[in-house]
C-alpha cells in the first residue's frame, strides 16, 4: 500500500476551485442515510435471524395454546391463530423498535457519523434515514411472517385481506411511534449494551401482562389490572379488531394517537439529543 | 474576499471544570499549512472540532473560510474537509458508496457525485477496490478512502487531525506528497501532529500547543532560533588540556562551557562559519582534540523546551 499514486494534475482536480455544490435538501439527506441503512440488508442473514424469534412464538404459541380457543373471554367462533398473529404481529414491531434504539447507539459508534457531523446535513435527517429504514425492514419481516401464517397455520381471520393489511399496518404505525421513544433514549444514553437492556427489559412485561398471547379475563385479578393498563394491550386490540373486521374506531384511534404522541415527542427529544457532539 | 482562511480569536472550550482550551488566537492564509504541533491532550483536536463547527467554542469566536463557525456552521461546513484521528469511512459501504453518500450529502446530483467518486478513487489508487466493502480494506486504504471523502467537495479548507499516526512510513511520506499537491492548488490546511518531522517538513507556520494554550508560535526556523542556539562541541584528547583550551576560546571572543564528564567543551555559535573559529583557535594554542560537532535545534528541542514534558 505505499502507492499513492496520484499525479499533481489529478490532485489539482481533486482539490481545486472551492465547493462546487451547494447543500442537499433535507429530503435528499433522509434518503440517502435510509439507502446506506438498507444497504445491511443485502446480506439477508440479517433480516432471518430477525425472523427467527417471531416464527419460534408463531409456532411454539399456536401449538401450546390452541386449546384457549375453548376458554373464557375468548371470541366465539374464532381459531387460535388468528387470535393470535395480530398480536405477533404488533409485538414484534414493538420489539424491532425497541431494537432501533440499539442499533442506533451502534450507528452513532461507527466513525462516518463524525463525519457527517462536519457535513452541510442536518443530524435529524440521519435519524429520519435510520427511522425509514427501519420501517422498510419491519415491513418485510411482518409481511413473511404474515404469509407463513396463511400458509402454514391456516390463518384467515373475518375481516379478510382488508383487515389484515390494516391489521399489519397498525402494527407498523405502533412500532414507529415507539421506536423513537428509544431513539431519543440512544440519542442521549449512547451506550449499546445499556439500550440493549432497556428493550430487553420494558418488552417481556409488555408483552406477557397484555392481551397478547390469552384473553385477559382468564388472568388472576393484579395481572388482569396490569394488563388493562398496558398500552400494548390497547394495540393489540386494536389489530386484532382490525383483523377480525370488527375494529371499534375509538380504539383503532386511541393506538394511532398515542402512536402519533410518541413518535412526536420522541422526535423532539431525538433531534436535540443528536445534536450533542 | 477574506485572505484569512482560518481564524480563531480567544477560543476557549471547557469540559466540565476543564479547561481543554484556554484562550487560542490563531491565523491561517489562504494556501498554507498550518502545523498544530502537541503531545496528547494538549488540545488539539479539540481545537480541530470547534473550527469544523463539531464542538461550539465556551468562549471567544473563530471564522474558517470567511464565516462564523457558531452562527454560520452550514456555510462553514459545506467549505471544509475533516479528516479525523480516527478514519470515518463506513465499513458496511463500499469504497465507491462510501464516497457516493458524500458527494450526494453535499448535493452532487447522481451524475456528479459518481463522475466525481471516478475521479477520486483514481486519484488515491483505489479504482481496484472500489467495490470491495471497506471493512476489507487494510488502515493505509482507510486513510486514502477518508481522505478521498474529505476532499470530495472541493473544499477551501482541510483539517488533518494526526493524519499519519498508524501510518507506515511509505504511507506517510505519500500523504505528505498529497497535502503539499492539495497546497500548491491554493487549499488551505491545518494539520496537527505529533511528529516534528511532519510539521517541519509540510508546515509554514508551526503553533505548538500545551495544556490547552499556545505556548509558541512562528516559522519552523524561527522557533528553532527561539530556543536553542548553534553550538559547536569540542572533546578534548587530553582532559588536562581544558582550562588552557577555554581561555583560548574565550579570547576568541566565544562563551564556552565546560563539561568534565564528557572531556568536551561547548560553546554557543552565532553561525557554522564560526566553526572555524573554533578550530583556529585551538590550533593556535596546540590543542588536540577527537571530535568536533556542530549542533543544530531541532524542533524537537522546541518542543520539550517549550512544554517542558518528554515528546511522546
Amino acid at each position: 500500500m505505499s502507492t499513492m499514486t496520484a499525479e499533481r494534475s489529478d490532485v489539482r482536480r481533486a482539490a481545486s476551485g472551492g465547493p462546487r455544490w451547494h447543500g442537499s435538501s433535507v429530503f435528499t439527506q433522509v434518503m440517502v442515510f435510509a439507502g446506506r441503512s438498507l444497504r445491511a440488508l443485502r446480506e439477508p442473514r440479517l433480516l432471518i435471524m430477525s425472523l427467527i424469534q417471531p416464527f419460534i412464538m408463531l409456532v411454539l404459541f399456536s401449538q401450546v395454546f390452541r386449546g384457549i380457543a375453548n376458554g373464557p373471554g375468548f371470541p366465539a367462533g374464532a381459531n387460535y391463530i388468528d387470535y393470535l398473529m395480530p398480536a405477533i404481529l404488533v409485538t414484534t414491531s414493538t420489539q424491532a423498535a425497541m431494537g432501533a434504539g440499539a442499533g442506533l447507539a451502534n450507528d452513532l459508534r461507527n466513525g462516518v457519523l463524525a463525519r457527517f457531523r462536519a457535513l452541510p446535513v442536518r443530524m435529524v435527517s440521519v435519524l429520519v434515514g435510520r427511522s425509514l429504514y427501519d420501517l422498510v425492514r419491519n415491513t418485510l419481516q411482518l409481511g413473511i411472517l404474515l404469509v407463513a401464517a396463511a400458509a402454514l397455520f391456516g390463518f384467515a381471520p373475518a375481516g379478510g385481506v382488508v383487515g389484515t393489511v390494516s391489521a399489519l399496518a397498525l402494527a407498523l404505525f405502533v412500532g414507529w411511534g415507539v421506536s423513537w421513544v428509544l431513539i431519543a433514549l440512544a440519542t442521549w444514553l449512547r451506550n449499546v449494551e445499556v439500550m440493549q437492556m432497556v428493550g430487553f427489559v420494558a418488552m417481556f412485561p409488555l408483552m406477557f401482562a397484555s392481551s397478547a398471547f390469552v384473553p385477559i379475563d382468564g388472568m388472576p385479578g393484579w395481572l388482569q389490572a396490569v394488563a388493562r393498563v398496558n398500552p400494548l394491550t390497547y394495540a393489540v386490540d386494536a389489530s386484532r379488531g382490525l383483523a377480525f373486521g370488527h375494529a371499534s374506531l375509538s380504539s383503532v384511534a386511541g393506538a394511532v394517537v398515542t402512536s402519533a404522541v410518541l413518535a412526536l415527542v420522541g422526535g423532539v427529544l431525538a433531534a436535540r439529543g443528536i445534536r450533542r457532539p | 474576499m477574506t485572505d484569512l482562511m482560518i481564524e480563531a480569536d480567544d477560543v476557549g472550550r471547557k469540559f466540565g471544570d476543564v479547561a481543554a482550551l484556554d484562550g487560542i488566537s490563531l491565523q491561517v492564509p489562504r494556501g498554507t499549512v498550518l502545523g498544530l504541533l502537541g503531545h496528547n491532550g494538549a488540545g488539539k483536536t479539540t481545537l480541530v472540532n470547534i473550527l469544523s463547527t463539531v464542538l461550539p467554542p465556551s468562549s471567544g469566536s473563530a471564522r474558517v473560510a470567511g464565516h462564523d463557525v457558531v452562527r454560520q456552521g452550514h456555510e462553514v461546513r459545506r467549505r471544509i474537509g475533516l479528516t479525523g484521528q480516527f478514519a470515518s469511512v463506513d465499513e458496511q459501504l463500499t469504497g465507491e458508496e462510501n464516497l457516493v453518500m458524500i458527494a450526494r450529502l453535499l448535493g452532487a446530483s447522481r451524475a456528479e457525485a459518481r463522475q466525481r467518486t471516478a475521479e477520486l478513487l483514481e486519484t488515491f489508487d483505489l479504482t481496484a477496490a472500489a467495490r470491495r466493502r471497506a471493512s476489507t480494506y487494510s488502515g493505509g486504504m482507510r486513510r486514502r478512502l477518508d481522505l478521498a471523502s474529505s476532499l470530495i467537495g472541493h473544499p477551501e479548507v482541510v483539517f488533518l487531525d494526526e493524519p499519519t499516526t498508524g501510518l507506515d512510513p511509505a504511507s506517510r511520506v505519500a500523504l505528505w506528497e498529497v497535502v503539499e499537491r492539495l497546497v500548491d492548488d491554493g487549499t488551505t490546511v491545518l494539520l496537527t501532529t505529533q511528529y516534528l518531522e511532519e510539521a517541519d517538513r509540510l508546515a509554514d507556520a508551526i503553533t505548538v500547543l500545551s495544556e490547552g494554550k499556545v505556548v509558541a508560535s512562528g516559522t519552523a526556523a524561527q522557533l528553532k532560533a527561539d530556543v536553542g542556539q548553534r553550538s559547536v562541541t569540542v572533546v578534548l584528547q587530553e582532559p588536562g588540556d581544558a582550562p588552557t583550551a577555554l581561555r583560548a576560546l574565550r579570547e576568541a571572543g566565544l562563551s564556552p562551557l565546560h563539561d568534565a564528564e564528557r572531556r568536551a567543551l561547548t560553546t554557543p555559535v552565532e553561525s557554522s562559519r564560526q566553526l572555524a573559529v573554533v578550530v583556529r583557535a585551538l590550533d593556535e594554542v596546540a590543542i588536540d582534540f577527537v571530535e568536533l560537532t556542530l549542533h543544530e535545534p531541532t524542533l524537537d528541542d522546541v518542543y520539550l523546551t517549550l512544554t517542558g514534558r518528554q515528546a511522546a
